[in-house]
């Protein structure tokens, strides 16, 4: 293991693989990811894998443009020799309520307002897109063509060999137990195989990143959530978009294997047990089927559990530390840490190196919180 | 060739009854499992592989393999080594993974 680096990043997701990449891209050397685990051992390999570019809130919505533009090219950006299964079907967002029809029509406004063409539907118009679809209920549908998912896996493994191939040094198994802090500035890291010395440290461990932000004395306001998902048997092919609706809690697709995964999200303590709960198997059946009702006879395969970092208002936390030079996050997307993985990568490398990031992230850093600058974002499941 | 005993399995079998194969009526015997009866009478191609399309046939008979997914009933991915054969069952090979109803 390297003695010194120009940065350790802590965190083997995809936020930070994606950042040292781009990092060494951009002409770092000595880079070096430590993960605790293995790689994808923590949110990202259990994650539900959607992209979506309909958010309520004007950073959210740049983020995950710019993130989804990304997705489109990646094979070819890390000369990938697999393919990470970016499927565009489209997220056709069900709103249940008034208040739901509403915040859709300022989000499609908004969405529209920035270039990404999401449209606002009446029921019988969803189901154009999805025939099955059991609209008793819907009030509304916004649907997004360019939204849709990439296999989590495929993705991480692209960024992991092409940073390696750039000289990024990734340890597994090798988790930080320190943050060495001199004078308000990063001087090290203390890991279980012993310490790297850099003046350079990114947080980019997801649920656990308010445990490593103490390690340096600063307190990042996440919290992890449990959230369930589960896998069916796969099926020949009958759902285009994901399906998503926020008042009930509910998502679901099917992958280009022909499984669907889907997951709802009821508010759970807070843990970092990744358990798995028999309610949630009755409870999700229940919700699929009442929109999809075929999906009662499809059998289920298994079941997991993952955490979201969940951040005072839902927005991620990105950039520079105030109070220890040295220090950056990239942290606190909520549940949303894959699908903004791309641009985090690239933001998050422009900011480290001191260039002007090509979308201003100033409004996301940690300060934000102290000054009482929430950004809330009024769309997550 | 008839199974009449299996391993794993325990099964009675019931009185004689027809069923039908991609549209063909057959014979069996209550309460066997499918594939029993669908060997029995000379079928030996259960399902195709997924992505080369080559023919996969009776093979762990115990439910785990996944060489024997059928569409009985309309039910895709029935695995017919452990589904009990009943009388009219329409038991049909299966179009890639499956059509869901």
């Amino acid at each position: 293991m390297k003695k010194t680096a120009e940065i350790v990043i802590i965190g083997g997701g995809i936020s930070g693989l994606a950042t040292a990449y781009n990092l060494a891209a951009m002409g770092m050397k000595d880079v070096v990811v430590l993960e605790k685990d293995y790689l994808m051992s923590g949110s990202t390999g259990r994650c539900g894998a959607g992209v979506r570019q309909q958010w309520g809130t004007e950073m959210n919505c740049r983020l995950a443009k710019a993130s989804c533009e990304i997705f489109e090219n990646l094979n070819e950006i890390l000369d990938y020799e697999g393919d990470i299964e970016f499927k565009q079907g489209g997220y056709l967002l069900m709103a249940v309520t008034e208040k739901e029809v509403e915040q859709f029509k300022k989000n499609v406004a908004l969405q529209n307002s920035l270039g990404i063409n999401s449209v606002l539907l009446a029921p019988e118009e969803a189901r154009e897109i999805v025939p099955d679809l059991n609209i008793e209920g819907i009030l509304a549908c916004a649907f997004h063509q360019k939204d849709g998912h990439a296999n989590p896996f495929h993705t991480m493994i692209a960024y992991a060999q092409a940073a390696k191939r750039l000289g990024v040094e990734i340890y597994t198994y090798t988790e930080a137990t320190g943050i060495i802090v001199e004078n308000g500035r990063i001087k090290g890291v203390n890991t279980n195989k012993g310490d790297i010395y850099t003046d350079k440290v990114l947080i980019a461990a997801g649920a656990w990143s308010k445990e490593v932000g103490l390690m340096a004395g600063v307190d990042i306001p996440v919290r992890p959530e449990r959230h369930q998902i589960l896998v069916t048997e796969p099926v020949n092919h009958r759902l285009g978009p994901m399906i998503m609706s926020f008042a009930g809690n509910i998502y679901c697709q099917q992958e280009p294997g022909g499984e669907f995964i889907m997951g709802h999200g009821p508010a759970e303590h807070e843990t970092y047990s990744v358990t798995s709960s028999w309610d949630f198997v009755e409870e999700m059946c229940r919700k699929a089927v009442r929109f999809l009702p075929y999906l009662k006879n499809v059998r289920i395969v298994r079941q997991w559990s993952g955490l979201y970092e969940i951040s005072p208002d839902a927005q991620p936390i990105l950039g520079r530390v105030e109070q220890v030079e040295g220090l950056y996050v990239a942290t606190g997307f909520s549940g949303h840490g894959f699908m903004f993985g791309p641009i985090t990568g690239v933001l998050m490398a422009e900011c480290i190196l001191g260039l002007p990031t090509s979308i201003p992230i100033d409004k996301l850093d940690l300060g934000r919180f102290e000054r009482g600058e929430l950004i809330f974002e009024p769309s997550v499941v | 060739m008839r199974i009449e005993e299996h391993p794993i399995l325990t099964f009675k079998r019931g009185r004689e009854v027809e069923f039908t194969f991609n549209g063909k009526k057959m014979k069996g015997f209550e309460g066997e499992p499918i594939a029993a009866a669908l060997h029995a009478n000379g079928v030996r191609v259960l399902s195709y592989s997924k992505k080369l399309k080559r023919p996969r046939g009776f093979y762990c008979a115990i439910g785990n393999c996944s060489s024997c997914l059928m569409t009985v009933n309309g039910e895709p991915n029935v695995r017919v080594c452990t589904e009990k054969l009943r009388e009219g069952m329409v038991i049909e090979t299966q179009e890639g993974r499956g059509e869901l109803n």
